[in-house]
């Protein structure tokens, strides 16, 4: 683009009369006050997002500022605005560079984060036939040769199916997880109310076996999210609470609360649980992460690391507050629809 | 029902055809059971006994999903497009439980759609389901081919 050109449509977008100045100007000088101002609206008009030309514009208003003269010479205008041009279109070479290799790069991420979200999926779905192998034999052999072999030989094979459970319910977790981003949609307008009764509905076995009580404070609103995941998210929680409860019966308490100024919802799910020390605060997020060995809790310490991809993929945040023996808050933040 | 009843499994993994087969014995239904291991082989069976009206046309198919040289969904829809065969119920018995493979099985008239569980007893509890469902509860069109002309009585 010429430089003429260029700074025609800079001062036309600029909505200054600067166009007008440059090119047709049959007048061998012009007004300082008018190009100290097409400058400043200029340097507002560009949104500052080229710090070199910020910069070298500012030089040249104080340059015109010092000017003790009342109109300066049309040709060093002229001059000095072809400067910040020549300027301008480095900084721009330098940003195509960057953002190519942003590109890039962002390209290799997506690459390799959707080749390992198919070998989560391939790898759980491949795993179960095997292990139904496994499973399968050692429970006929328990159904048809219970009592003919010796005691320690059903023992055994007693270890070895809960071994193989144990290990299924491994893999169906760790397929859970690689299906948040693989199955995960684009957040629409959800009810929390909604996903909530149904994690809710999901769990009756369990909370009536815990003869857990679970209240809501208020009315849960409207958010973004993917109704499945946030209905699996509240699950995996209520879920937490239930199993690390102490020796009182579970209550959980679920509220949201409102920040206007970043038109989001804070949800907080608090129990009366056995709580954590929070110098495990972050770790307990972290897939395979246990505090506590199997025999005390049973389980293989994805549920959390799941709700934090379903919450972090929404590019919302998730954590937890807690004293050892007073009970956990998990928090989690969700946009309200615009 | 005193008709020794004819299932056709395609299955590609020994495994789960044997634990099948005893799941099947277990059931006390009286029932013959065979298993081909890929999609050509079934379709070939299929056309080779049901077409020539042999007692070896399958009364029910259970059909799994990932299948070498054709794979499932391919099969069932040549099924359900062949109008010799296509009165036959198809199960599909898989291991996969994504949506889209239950979605696309039911849009090509698979009669249902059933996630394999790994447990033996549960298993064997789908499969004793499966044979009453259909043999004791539903009436099956007639064995052998039926092209749509309809052989047998008109209605009245």
């Amino acid at each position: 683009m010429g430089s003429r050109q260029w700074l025609r449509e800079l001062g036309w977008t600029t909505g200054t009369n600067m166009n007008a100045m440059i090119s047709d100007s049959s007048e061998e000088k012009v007004q300082l006050g008018d190009v100290q101002r097409a400058l400043l609206n200029i340097l507002e008009d560009s949104d500052a997002e080229k710090l070199r030309l910020e910069v070298t514009l500012k030089a040249m208003i104080n340059i015109l500022s010092d000017s003790s003269e009342e109109k300066v010479r049309l040709d060093e205008v002229q001059r000095a605005l072809l400067n910040i041009l020549d300027d301008f279109n480095i900084e721009q070479d330098k940003l195509k560079e960057r953002t190519s290799e942003l590109q890039t790069a962002i390209g290799e991420m997506t690459r390799s984060n959707k080749e390992l979200q198919q070998f989560a999926y391939v790898c759980s779905h491949d795993l179960q036939e095997p292990l139904r192998a496994v499973v399968g034999f050692l429970q006929l052999l328990d159904r048809r040769y219970r009592g003919k072999l010796d005691e320690k030989a059903d023992q055994w094979i007693t270890h070895s199916v809960e071994g193989a459970n144990r290990m299924q319910v491994l893999i169906t977790d760790l397929l859970t997880l690689s299906r948040v981003e693989s199955l995960g949609i684009a957040p629409r307008p959800t009810e929390a109310s909604e996903a909530l009764k149904e994690a809710q509905e999901n769990l009756s076995t369990l909370i009536a076996e815990s003869n857990a009580v679970i209240t809501i404070k208020g009315n849960l609103p409207k958010v973004m999210a993917d109704r499945t995941q946030l209905m699996q998210l509240f699950q995996n929680l209520i879920a937490n609470a239930i199993k690390f409860r102490g020796l009182e019966e579970p209550r959980v308490e679920i509220s949201a609360t409102f920040d206007s100024e970043a038109n989001q919802w804070l949800f907080a799910v608090r129990d009366n649980g056995i709580g954590f020390d929070m110098e495990h605060a972050q770790r307990i997020f972290t897939i395979f992460q246990r505090l506590h060995t199997r025999t005390e809790y049973a389980g293989t310490g994805i549920g959390l690391a799941i709700c934090k991809k379903i919450v972090e993929r929404l590019g919302e945040r998730i954590w937890a507050e807690s004293q050892l023996g007073k009970g956990a808050t998990f928090f989690f933040t969700l946009s309200a629809p615009k | 029902m005193s008709k020794i009843i004819h299932i056709l499994m395609v299955e590609d993994s020994p495994t789960d055809a044997e634990l099948a087969r005893e799941a099947f014995l277990e059931s006390k239904i009286a029932n013959k059971l065979t298993v081909v291991e890929d999609g050509v082989k079934a379709l070939e069976y299929l056309h080779s006994t049901c077409t020539a009206n042999s007692e070896n046309c399958p009364d029910l198919i259970l059909l799994d999903l990932n299948l070498p040289k054709k794979d499932g969904l391919q099969v069932l829809a040549e099924i359900k497009g062949n109008v010799l065969i296509k009165h036959i119920p198809v199960v599909i018995l898989t291991t996969s439980n994504a949506e889209t493979d239950v979605i696309k099985s039911y849009q090509l008239q698979a009669s249902c759609y059933i996630t394999k569980p790994v447990d033996f007893e549960k298993f064997a509890a789908i499969v004793q389901k499966v044979q009453q469902f259909y043999f004791q509860i539903v009436t099956l069109a007639p064995s052998g081919p039926h092209d749509g002309s309809a052989s047998g009585e008109q209605p009245k």
